[in-house]
């Protein structure tokens, strides 16, 4: 079966009726999710992964990656409707988007970055086909011990890229890595950190460690700082971009595009990173840089293409490497387990129709985006006028009932409200959860693949220096450094600390 | 609290089979990261103790509070009275204290909200939450 075959019957899955319902409810929810300020992508994923669990895994799959790439949309209405950023990638877009939303030209500006999103998500699904087949054969033939060292590098990018204190970001994947130790070993099945608790056998739920962490963490932290916020809701016939909008916008959606590729395989933040380097590359190549900040549109086309082209990309490190590059694919892989497929080389050859329906269906998914997003863009952004605080509940409730129906057990409410008051102490230290998160879910691979290339060695750490390994480490770092030095020069750090500064 | 987890690792992994570095026991790796944890956890104390202002994190706000205490009691009644009742005084409990909805109001929306949660959850989903003593 060639691959076109295989895209063929990826969109037979996509367009019969479940896979486009899924797919729309995955895409609504997610565009909520990102209108919504505390509710991200990841929590938005987290409270419906209960739903999955009577699904097939292609449509299961297919829905909570519409809840991904949906989020990215939404995220950017309140970004230019009330500067309010729904998600960390969507902060970019506050500085030009709000300036034109207060020009009265809010419409084209959510007319172009919805386009720009389209654009940059189909791009960014066009490199997922062409790059995850191939990289997964190489990925197959490779051994325990090179996996070991493709984890650990992964581990060593997310610090790297971090926003934050490197070593605070070291300490929270340090502290992942000894939470995913909690259960039984599978090597040998001696029980540990178990404390004499059955609950505790099957280590630590993801689930609850997800949601407490991201969504509930967030939610204590937006109950300090909400306000009852006031949006500018543009008129269906003033979506309609000018020519000189256009003009302007289309180089723009083109770097965007290729930088959110780039960046898409990159662990860790790379959603976010993405957009302050497509800032920066525009501002840099524009021919009125004076006009960034006060409402230019190549700052909003360019990092909203960015942020959406990272969706596709991040998708390749997940479905060919098994190795989830931001949170909310973390989520997938745990969504993917759940249903008995396992994310990594194997997935194309074992279970082709999950790759290629899910592959398919963000086609469809962008397409019913950009239907979606603009017409109701005033349905959405009323959605902010309901007070925070009765939102919290609800939340909440859907919350316990989500986590709650992964293992039928009591346990994992405990365990989603401690690491939820924990998450919240962490954050308001400095400390970042993503990494933590990914650490949790690499970690039992880590060790797993550590003590195989050990025992098949020998006992001989040679293993993990010998050419194979290397040639991958050299080359994967390499292309990583390369990225990362162009992250600097364009000053990722830079823009972000001026952001966050200037809050 | 990070020293902490770094301790309690370090303390768990020696009771388990540490093997040697070659052939490394169920306890070997956690122990190795406990102590990475112990040590990162000694590196920022003495980079908050070298910072000369250190930044206030202020905590307790009423609505955090409420919050937070209302999650703790959820799960000690969760199965004693069942999902929807439990879920329900807390949805009630939380518009009352945080929402700052009348009580009869807060009361009717969570008995509206339960009734959804059953049809979505249990009816459709076929997810089988704790009953209760009913």
């Amino acid at each position: 079966m060639t691959g076109l075959d295989q895209l063929v019957g990826g969109f037979a899955v996509a367009l019969s009726w479940k896979g486009i319902a899924y797919c729309f409810i995955g895409c609504l929810w997610g565009t909520v999710v990102g209108v919504l300020p505390g509710l991200g992508p990841l929590a938005g994923m987290t409270l419906l992964l209960p739903l999955t669990f009577g699904l097939e895994p292609t449509i299961g799959i297919i829905m909570l990656t519409g809840i991904f790439y949906g989020a990215m949309y939404g995220g950017s209405t309140t970004s230019i409707l009330v500067r309010i950023p729904g998600e960390a990638a969507s902060v970019v877009t506050c500085i030009d988007g709000y300036e034109m939303a207060r020009q009265g030209r809010a419409g084209p500006a959510l007319m172009i970055a919805a386009v720009g999103s389209f654009i940059g998500g189909t791009v960014s699904i066009l490199g997922l086909m062409l790059i995850a087949p191939p990289l997964a054969k190489v990925m197959i033939a490779i051994g325990p011990s090179v996996q070991v060292v493709l984890i650990l590098l992964a581990l060593a990018v997310i610090t790297a890229v971090s926003a934050g204190s490197r070593l605070k970001t070291a300490t929270m994947i340090t502290l992942g890595l000894a939470l995913s130790t909690v259960g039984l070993d599978k090597l040998t099945g001696a029980a540990r950190f178990t404390l004499g608790n059955a609950d505790l056998t099957g280590g630590l739920s993801f689930t609850a460690l997800a949601i407490g962490l991201f969504g509930l963490s967030e939610i204590l932290i937006n109950l300090e700082r909400i306000e009852q916020v006031k949006a500018i809701v543009p008129r269906l016939a003033d979506l309609v971009p000018r020519w000189k909008d256009l003009r302007e916008s289309a180089p723009a959606v083109g770097r965007g595009s290729i930088i959110g590729f780039i960046f898409g395989v990159v662990p860790g933040v790379s959603h976010v990173v993405s957009t302050f380097v497509s800032y920066a590359v525009e501002k840099r190549f524009s021919k009125h840089p004076e006009e960034f900040g006060k409402g230019a549109i190549a700052g909003v086309a360019g990092p909203e293409t960015a942020n959406n082209a990272v969706t596709g990309t991040a998708m390749i490190p997940l479905l060919a490497l098994g190795i989830p590059s931001i949170p909310a694919t973390a989520i997938l892989i745990s969504a993917l387990t759940i249903h008995g497929v396992q994310p990594g080389p194997l997935l194309l050859t074992e279970h082709p129709e999950v790759f290629w329906g899910l592959v398919a269906s963000m086609y469809v998914g962008n397409i019913i985006l950009l239907i979606l997003n603009l017409p109701l863009v005033g349905i959405f952004v009323n959605l902010l006028r309901i007070p925070y605080t009765w939102l919290v509940p609800i939340i909440l409730i859907v919350s316990v009932i989500g986590v709650y129906s992964v293992n039928f057990s009591t346990f994992d409410i405990w365990v989603m409200m401690i690491s939820g008051a924990a998450g919240y102490l962490l954050r308001k230290l400095g400390y970042e959860m993503a990494p933590l998160l990914l650490a949790l879910v690499l970690g039992d691979r880590l060790e797993e693949n550590f003590r195989l290339a050990l025992t098949m060695s020998g006992g001989s750490y040679a293993v993990f220096a010998d050419r194979l390994s290397v040639a991958v480490l050299a080359s994967t770092l390499g292309v990583l450094l390369t990225i990362q030095a162009l992250a600097w020069i364009f000053g990722y750090r830079k823009s972000f600390a001026d952001e966050t500064g200037s809050g | 609290m990070l020293g902490g987890c770094g301790l309690f690792f370090v303390w768990q992994s020696l009771r388990l089979d540490l093997g040697h570095p070659g052939l490394p026991g169920p306890g070997f790796v956690p122990l190795s990261l406990g102590v990475v944890l112990l040590l990162c956890a000694s590196l920022i104390g003495i980079e908050c103790t070298r910072q000369r202002e250190v930044e206030a994190v202020e905590l307790g706000h009423r609505d955090v509070l409420i919050t937070l205490a209302a999650l703790l009691v959820l799960p000690v009644v969760f199965e004693p009275l069942g999902a929807l009742l439990s879920l329900g005084l807390f949805g009630s409990a939380m518009l009352v204290l945080i929402g700052r909805i009348a009580a009869p109001v807060a009361i009717a929306g969570s008995a509206l909200g339960m009734a959804a949660c059953w049809y979505f959850f249990e009816v459709l989903l076929g997810v089988s939450l704790p009953p209760g003593p009913w």
